[in-house]
């Protein structure tokens, strides 16, 4: 369990984490998202007791970090893949972390084989690749099979081999009952990983959420093709559902309607898939027979289509990515941040 | 306590550094074998006449040259290197009480050096010995006994300058600084402070770290000439700096952020 209270971090003019608040549950993946210089890493040394709160504080377990004793028994840690000095081999890199926590060499050589970095342990780090050395902190953060691990950014760098091996180790450990932040600045990366996110920037929690409850809130409608668009439109305007004519194309994000824009067209073209876009006065994008329905999900649309005999040829639910989501969060926390400034 | 000694003692046998300090210190014995093999030659060539008034550095004096060098090199670089690296941060999340962190990495390389100065200089001694062979040469005639004081001393203050050096290393962060600085104090300050004027030059020398292991302890054969310290305060000086530096260096190190 990690826990921020009210976390402030200022360092000079420049306050780097602002009243931030937010837990880490056990049995999760939790996805840490900023942008660049959003207070993430700020955050993860301030819970690892390197870097003093201004206010506030950020407790691991119930307490502060640096009351622990043998901290890597309860903390598995990866800040930063290149501090490691490069003359050092890798098993004595692990070998001294593991002496400093009373760990034994067995469980060095345990968790370079985890990694795969086995064949390399006699090796000097400085030779290592960016992607070699991410293993090595992974391989650090490991060594003594901690409830929790933070990971700062522990794709970079890797191949896409590596990026998966990641993926399924957190997955893993947190499948195991562990608490589990990753930091990330790409929401394509925790949208496949996390289970929660909690979303900061400019040092101020955005969002606090589950990546289904995030893709939720930006849920785009169901977009729905049919040869009988002006029947279907009523009778899901009638199911209480809000229709409009979809563009083809690109995600649709217009306001949501009222609903009659679609029904008040003249649908005449609906096999060839033209008229309406027209007739709704909009005037962009080819008009394609499509409609984009909102308030009804696929299943309730695909019953009532059934129920008045009417065929559908698709049936499509649509989100805004995530990774657009992101983009939306993140953009109005710069744009408060500009201001509060 | 344990772990971290012992952890810090794994890194310090880890890297190569540590093996070109205590490779320096191996050749500057060669180069005590050598030069007292050299002085031995020289006072079979002289005549009694002169070999009555023979003077010479004591067998050891090569080392005793290179050693506070090796002590600087060793107090900054376990510090310095892994602030440049960023490493230091790995080492607080392992080991996170601070004081205990800070100890480590100064007693380590101290200790470490201690005991390569006291092997150093007792096979420097014992080589000298052997190259004079009986020969009764000032400065090669004493005992092993009637070097140990001298020899004690100059080890003490080699882990002293090793111990100073790390809480330099932890106030500047920078191998280059802690360096030049830990040099300028051994080589630079004490010319400079020959050049006061009146007693000044004598008493500013006297009290600088490099010119207490002589004051502690004076190599037999070597004519006291600036025994402005008595052994004691001597030894309570070197203490004191030590302890300064030590708990600026605790103090300094705690409070950081890392």
């Amino acid at each position: 369990m990690i826990e921020v209270r009210e976390l402030t971090k200022r360092y000079g003019g420049t306050v780097a984490v602002d009243a931030l608040s937010f837990r880490v549950r056990p049995g999760t993946v939790t996805g840490f998202l900023g942008p660049n210089g959003a207070g993430k890493s700020t955050t993860m040394r301030v819970l690892l007791g390197l870097d003093a709160p201004s206010s506030g504080a950020a407790l691991v377990n119930g307490g502060p970090y640096a009351a622990l004793r043998r901290p890597m028994h309860e903390v598995g840690a990866l800040l930063d893949a290149g501090a490691v000095h490069g003359g050092r081999r890798a098993f004595d890199h692990l070998g001294w972390l593991a002496r400093s926590n009373g760990i034994g060499t067995r469980r060095v050589a345990e968790v370079l084989e985890q990694v795969g970095l086995a064949g390399v342990a006699r090796k000097r780090v400085g030779g290592f690749s960016l992607g070699m050395r991410q293993r090595l902190g992974i391989a650090a953060a490991l060594l003594g099979d901690p409830g929790v691990l933070m990971f700062d950014e522990p794709v970079n760098g890797l191949d896409p081999d590596g990026v998966r091996w990641v993926r399924r180790l957190m997955r893993a450990l947190a499948a195991e009952g562990r608490t589990v932040l990753v930091s990330s600045h790409l929401m394509s990366e925790m949208e496949l990983t996390a289970d929660r996110l909690v979303v900061i920037g400019r040092g101020r929690l955005i969002a606090d959420t589950s990546v289904r409850e995030l893709a939720d809130r930006f849920a785009r409608g169901v977009l729905v093709r049919s040869p009988r668009p002006e029947d279907l439109a009523a009778v899901l305007v009638a199911a209480g559902g809000t229709v409009e004519p979809a563009r083809s194309g690109t995600a649709e994000d217009a306001p949501s309607g009222t609903g009659e824009g679609a029904p008040s067209g003249t649908g005449e073209g609906a096999p060839n898939g033209t008229g309406e876009g027209a007739a709704n006065g909009t005037g962009e994008g080819a008009p394609s027979g499509a409609l984009s329905v909102t308030g009804l999900d696929a299943a309730e649309i695909g019953e009532r289509a059934a129920a008045h005999g009417i065929p559908l040829y698709e049936v499509t639910p649509r989100s805004a990515s995530l990774e657009e989501a992101y983009m939306e969060l993140t953009a109005g926390s710069a744009e408060f941040g500009a201001v509060a400034s | 306590m344990i772990d971290a000694l012992a952890a810090e003692w794994w890194k310090l046998r880890s890297v190569r550094s540590t093996f070109a300090v205590f490779g320096t210190v191996a050749v500057f014995v060669i180069l005590c074998v050598v030069w007292s093999l050299y002085a031995a030659h020289y006072w079979d060539g002289l005549s009694q006449a002169r070999r009555a008034t023979f003077e010479s550095a004591p067998p050891e004096q090569p080392l005793a040259i290179a050693l506070p060098v090796c002590a600087v090199l060793l107090g900054a670089l376990p510090m310095t290197s892994e602030y440049a690296s960023g490493m230091i941060r790995t080492s607080l999340a392992a080991i996170p009480r601070r004081p205990v962190l800070f100890c480590a990495k100064a007693a380590v390389p101290g200790a470490a050096m201690l005991v390569a100065a006291l092997v150093g200089l007792t096979a420097g001694v014992v080589a000298g010995e052997a190259a004079a062979n009986g020969r009764p040469m000032r400065g090669f005639d004493a005992s092993f006994l009637d070097h140990v004081p001298y020899l004690l001393a100059m080890a003490v203050t080699t882990a002293a300058i090793t111990l100073m050096t790390a809480g330099l290393a932890v106030v500047l962060r920078s191998t280059a600084g802690t360096i030049t600085t830990g040099m300028a104090v051994l080589f630079v300050v004490p010319p400079v402070a020959n050049l006061l004027p009146g007693p000044w030059g004598e008493r500013v020398w006297a009290v600088l770290p490099e010119s207490l292991a002589g004051q502690m302890a004076s190599p037999p054969g070597a004519s006291p000439t600036r025994d402005d310290l008595s052994p004691a305060v001597s030894a309570l000086l070197l203490a004191a700096y030590v302890l300064v530096a030590l708990g600026v260096g605790v103090r300094v190190f705690g409070r950081r952020d890392a």
